[in-house]
């Protein structure tokens, strides 16, 4: 096919296999049941497959909306009371009709006294105001069209309810099991995550690359664990190191680098929306401001340093304040919440409910990577997440305040001088909005957590605003997901993608793990070891499967062009982060010591690490924006990789890199460049930017280039920060 | 081999739709095919302009005259609205109306150029959105959602259709100072960084100020070549011992790109290239050389230009809760000038059959006075009106010299062929060729639409 015509079928088929899997209470359905659903549906659908899914998706887009939200509340089986013995929402209620007739009649709309009602002839539906035109032309090209309808039963589609039981069968929710495959065997810790990777190669005629050369790997470690380049003199030092244990000694020693905890720092600050103000400002109204956002930050950087076992990390950064032993030390930790957005117009109720989507949405997807946020307005079309699990959520969130807590007694509550925090609100239940609207309320939801996450029937929270409960849940080693989505996380920081590529979403539409197994084995050991990330970080760095050569071998790429089975260590472009701290390290100016306040990362003069770059969700600094720095508004998943003209345009002309070149020219010459000979200036550039020599065609290309050109020398030290060697990691 | 076969393969396991396509072939300057992958209808617009009048213009004074106010004078609206309590009573506009051009367009006489232009223009005068303050209403009229963070009109134009110019950036937001909201009115939000609108503050005309980083503050063009020559040996050897790593290639491509992009930039957006008549026609004022700059712009393939009309000091200039009817005389001058200036260069280039231009406020003004401190009629202002306001759209296939939909006898409430914000998107991206229900982006585990679950194409003001 050659014209955009396949575009558009190939999107019908998108969304016709996805409906597919949306029929009715998919998850109550056994596999072989949705399978012959499913081949059901192809079948019929041979013949007139684009009309039937054009139907489908009329049906969907313009006349299920209008029926729910305008007929439902007198017409289906969950209104009070059923008016006129009609019920609309089910197609057999809507032929069958009520007691003046049959309110559809396919073909005829003529005879379909639902649109005799809608235009306000015999009847005048809905009563308080009349359609607008355009639904009413709808409705009549939809029973025209032969009234498709999908909705089956005798009752309402209410009842077609999620059967939780059977969505826990889904593999996400139940318990990660040890390997059973090294059942028995005494595999040491790392070897372990090789066992589970190499299993698969075998079949497949994969063959592992060889492990990568010492210095390629040098880097990789120091990136991955410190987001900071080596020096010349480490990789030289690593290249003697003939001892057994020189990796392991590397990693313990960056391990224990202070540089980790600002490193992997970030990646929590990316899933938490970090932010230091709002996305609205009205008029030159700062109250909304986060000026001490900073102390949050520090206090993760520290955390991870001081190696808090991730479960407790959790707790306080929920509940520290009502946890007694905690609350003095740990305050700060409550930014995760208190940093939130505040929207505009705070104190209605609709604006209210954004606010705790927010919430619900960054502790749902960012700690147990799965999406809750569109329960909000109707039971989850593809996970068991009721509507009800959403209320129950957002209850907690409801119970509790955005706080600044003044520094002293002094001190009024001037975000100036506080800590921006959550508190105890006033505990409330909240009702179900129904379709998410604030004045349409259903039944009220006692807070507690997810329903499918534990067995049986959901625990109502009863300690205040419940959120020490619900760090509880969260972090019981019996849940299914907690360990399961942090240590996917960090896979997924040294491989590039997730064992489970959908890092924020386990559900249905997310992806399926790659290795299963393995991200269970690691997952219930990561637990069994008191939920420690250091360990975690040592199982990962030592695999042979992470210290592998990056190259590309023609066999395998065939067989499996995306590494899916991991047979070698993908290239990887360094985030923001790492290019601009390695270009301040090559110039020989980073201030890895100094904490606090925040920075702008694009000052010429800045000598600060770009984790502490100020982050506005208002207007976000251009360096990071334009560097794929994920918008701070909203929980990141995993940041989008983006190569644009734009950003080159920054490498090749902003004040920033060209005085970080300046520096690191000044710094190889040593001040003066009348002394220094071209071969030693180039000599000495190469490994003070790739910690590496020239080779011969380089070194003569460098110098030449310095030899037409004397006063050149930052502008091969700029070539050099801003080559893709320099940002890349083999 | 089938050139569709690998776009399904990628399409399948990109996940993220046609943007992601878009920008791949921008990348791979693959055969430079005229056929956007997300265009599933004809496209009658390949590219929009849209003028946005931040603060909100009176409608009952340019575009829907209402008799029936006089009568009423100063009588007060008995409706249930919102911000009824500062409500005064009816205010009759002191301007005159009349048709102009064939097809008898109706404005008002704070409108005399675009008169002149009259049979290019469709006016809606249905229009109505949400809620009347200016944040939610400029972030519905943008990103048709009052809250933020959702993609705006000119991101998803650019997720949608790509660039036709690799060399300048997809959508470009014009604005000689902040309005009100601020970046994200031109934010991508979720969807990839490189659909956000490039924001260009145009009180400054030098090439090095509109435009970051667009000139080496030390090189000349031509040593910066030797640089970069330097450079893309260094890559090109990298890249040789490292096979088929496709990446590394695409990242020598763009640096060249950005490169040339310098020259392109820097010649796409100096209006002080354009001739004297030309930049006479449109005006001098901010707003005039933002409009000028826009039509260079879309000439060289911009998708999407977003004007916003505002000034260094007043973030929302058509906010006349005060001095109503003298404000828009003087606003008017300069937004009839300017506009109609450009409608007619585009015209007389033949680019307006297929540019899109959308000229209107967040919402309207209230056909009342509004409560003020200062009783002097003659100082009245009018309030913030979101059940009937009118906007108009010229070119890029719509019915020129057309209205359509009527307010109330009082211009209160859109009554006939009412449009809402939503069917005005749906309608735009419908004339770029997209349909509004299928440009959709998964994310947070749904599909995310600009129109989110509304939305209907607005069929009568279409070009037959």
């Amino acid at each position: 096919m050659t014209s955009p015509h396949a575009t558009i079928q190939l999107n019908q088929a998108a969304a016709h296999g996805r409906r597919t899997q949306l029929r009715p209470a998919p998850l109550a359905l056994s596999r072989v049941v949705q399978i012959v659903s499913l081949l059901l549906f192809f079948s019929l659908s041979c013949t007139t497959a684009d009309d039937t899914t054009e139907q489908q998706r009329f049906f969907e887009a313009k006349i299920r909306p209008v029926l729910v939200e305008h007929c439902y509340k007198c017409h289906s089986a969950d209104s009070k009371k059923v008016e006129g013995g009609l019920l609309l929402d089910t197609a057999a209620g809507s032929r069958a009709g009520g007691e003046s007739g049959p309110a559809v009649v396919p073909g005829k709309p003529n005879e379909s006294l639902l649109l005799d009602a809608v235009r306000y002839q015999s009847f005048e539906m809905p009563p308080n105001q009349q359609l607008p035109e355009s639904i009413v032309a709808d409705l009549e090209k939809w029973i025209r069209d032969g009234a498709h309808d999908p909705r089956s039963g005798e009752h309402s589609i209410t009842e077609d309810e999620i059967d939780i039981e059977a969505g826990r069968k889904f593999w996400a929710f139940q318990p990660p099991q040890p390997s059973a495959f090294l059942e028995g065997q005494d595999t040491s810790d790392s070897a372990r995550i090789d066992a589970l990777i190499q299993r698969h190669f075998k079949d497949r005629g994969l063959t592992a690359n060889i492990p990568a050369d010492r210095r390629t790997l040098l880097r990789r470690l120091h990136f991955d664990l410190t987001g900071l380049p080596p020096t010349h003199e480490e990789v030289l030092a690593f290249q003697q190191d003939k001892s057994a244990d020189a990796i392991q000694k590397v990693v313990d020693d960056l391990l224990s680098r202070k540089t980790y905890g600002q490193r992997w720092a970030r990646v929590w600050l990316d899933l938490s929306r970090f932010a230091e103000d709002q996305a609205h400002i009205v008029g030159n109204n700062k109250s909304l401001f986060y000026p001490n956002a900073w102390r949050y930050r520090d206090w993760v950087i520290d955390a991870l340093n001081n190696n808090i076992p991730y479960d407790q990390f959790i707790r306080l950064q929920l509940a520290a304040d009502l946890i007694d032993s905690q609350k003095e030390t740990h305050r700060a930790a409550l930014g995760f919440i208190g940093l939130g957005p505040k929207y505009y117009r705070r104190n209605d109720l609709a604006v209210m409910a954004e606010e705790w989507e927010d919430r619900v949405d960054v502790v749902s997807r960012g700690l147990q990577g799965i999406t809750v946020a569109c329960a909000r307005c109707h039971d989850h079309k593809y996970d068991p997440i009721r509507t009800e699990d959403y209320y129950a959520l957002a209850g907690v969130f409801a119970s509790t305040e955005m706080f600044n807590q003044p520094g002293s007694k002094k001190d009024k509550k001037d975000p100036e001088n506080s800590l921006h925090i959550i508190r105890e609100g006033k505990a409330q239940d909240l009702a179900v909005m129904i379709r998410g609207k604030v004045d349409h309320r259903g039944d009220v939801v006692p807070r507690g957590f997810l329903q499918v996450m534990f067995p049986g029937e959901r625990k109502s929270f009863s300690k205040g605003s419940g959120r020490l409960e619900l760090a509880e849940c969260i972090t019981d080693p019996a849940n299914p997901l907690t360990a399961r989505v942090i240590v996917n996380r960090i896979w997924q920081q040294y491989f590039g993608t997730g064992l489970v590529a959908t890092p924020s979403n386990f559900g249905q539409l997310g992806q399926r793990p790659s290795h299963p197994e393995l991200l269970d084995d690691l997952a219930v050991r990561f637990v069994q070891n008191g939920w420690d990330l250091k360990w975690l970080h040592r199982q990962i760095a030592l695999s042979s499967a992470y210290q592998r050569s990056s190259d590309i071998n023609a066999a395998s790429m065939e067989t499996d062009p995306t590494n899916k089975w991991l047979w070698r260590m993908p290239r990887r472009r360094l985030p923001i982060e790492g290019w601009r701290d390695a270009v301040l390290t090559a110039a020989g100016r980073i201030d890895v010591d100094t904490g606090g306040q925040s920075i702008q990362p694009d000052d010429p003069v800045e000598r600060r690490r770009t984790v502490y770059s100020a982050v506005s969700r208002f207007d976000l600094n251009p360096l990071l924006a334009r560097f794929d720095f994920p918008d701070p508004n909203v929980h990141a998943a995993r940041r989008v990789e983006t190569n644009t003209p734009l950003q080159k345009l920054f490498l090749l002309n902003n004040l920033f890199i060209i005085k970080q070149a300046r520096y690191t020219a000044e710094l190889v010459s040593g001040g003066t460049n009348e002394e220094t000979v071209e071969a030693q200036l180039v000599t000495a550039l190469f490994a003070q930017t790739l910690q590496r020599e020239p080779d011969e065609v380089e070194f003569e290309t460098a110098v030449q280039f310095l030899k037409n050109q004397p006063t050149a020398l930052p502008q091969l030290a700029q070539s050099l920060l801003v080559s893709n060697e320099f940002w890349y990691l083999d | 081999m089938n050139p569709w076969h690998s776009r399904r393969q990628m399409l399948k396991t990109a996940g993220t739709g046609f943007g992601w396509l878009a920008a791949q072939s921008m990348l791979q300057q693959a055969s430079a095919s005229k056929v956007s992958p997300a265009s599933t209808l004809a496209p009658k617009a390949k590219r929009v302009i849209f003028l946005m009048m931040n603060g909100a213009p009176s409608h009952v004074d340019t575009f829907d005259p209402k008799p029936a106010l006089k009568k009423h004078e100063g009588k007060v609206p008995s409706a249930d609205f919102m911000r009824r309590s500062k409500a005064a009573g009816y205010m009759p506009s002191p301007f005159r109306f009349r048709p102009h051009g064939d097809s008898g367009v109706i404005m008002s006489e704070l409108l005399p150029n675009l008169g002149k232009v009259a049979d290019e223009l469709c006016v809606i005068r249905s229009m109505y959105t949400d809620e009347p303050n200016h944040e939610p209403g400029l972030l519905m009229m943008q990103s048709g959602h009052q809250q933020p963070v959702r993609p705006c009109l000119g991101s998803w134009a650019s997720y949608g259709l790509g660039t036709e110019n690799e060399n300048l950036p997809a959508f470009v937001a014009l604005s000689p100072g902040r309005p009100v909201v601020g970046p994200q009115l031109w934010s991508s939000a979720f969807l990839p960084a490189e659909h956000q609108g490039t924001a260009v503050d145009t009180n400054d005309l030098r090439v090095e100020k509109l435009l970051a980083n667009i000139r080496n503050p030390e090189l000349s063009l031509e040593s910066q070549r030797v640089q970069l020559d330097l450079l893309q040996f260094l890559n090109r050897r990298h890249a040789d011992k490292r096979q088929l790593e496709e990446s590394l290639e695409s990242q020598i491509r763009s640096m060249e790109m950005a490169y040339r992009m310098q020259t392109a930039a820097a010649e796409a957006f100096d209006v002080n290239r354009e001739p004297k008549h030309i930049r006479e026609a449109y005006g001098s004022t901010p707003y005039a050389n933002s409009c000028l700059m826009a039509r260079r712009l879309v000439e060289r393939g911009v998708r999407f230009v977003q004007v916003f009309y505002v000034d260094r000091k007043n973030k929302q200039p058509w906010d006349t809760h005060n001095n109503n009817n003298s404000r828009h005389i003087t606003l008017c001058q300069d937004s009839d000038k300017a506009t109609a200036a450009l409608i007619s260069d585009l015209k007389q280039r033949g680019l307006l059959d297929d540019t899109l231009i959308i000229w209107g406020g967040e919402f309207g003004r209230t056909p009342f006075a509004q409560k003020n401190k200062d009783s002097n009629p003659k100082n009245a202002g009018r309030d913030h009106h979101s059940t009937g306001f009118s906007m108009f759209l010229a070119g890029g296939g719509v019915r020129g010299g057309h209205m359509h939909g009527n307010t109330d006898e009082f211009g209160m409430n859109a009554v006939e062929d009412r449009v809402h914000v939503h069917d005005l998107h749906a309608t735009i991206l419908h004339l770029l060729g997209v349909d509004h229900e299928r440009l959709t982006y998964r994310y947070s585990g749904r599909d995310f639409r600009l129109t989110d679950v509304h939305g209907n194409v607005v069929q009568k003001i279409l070009r037959g």
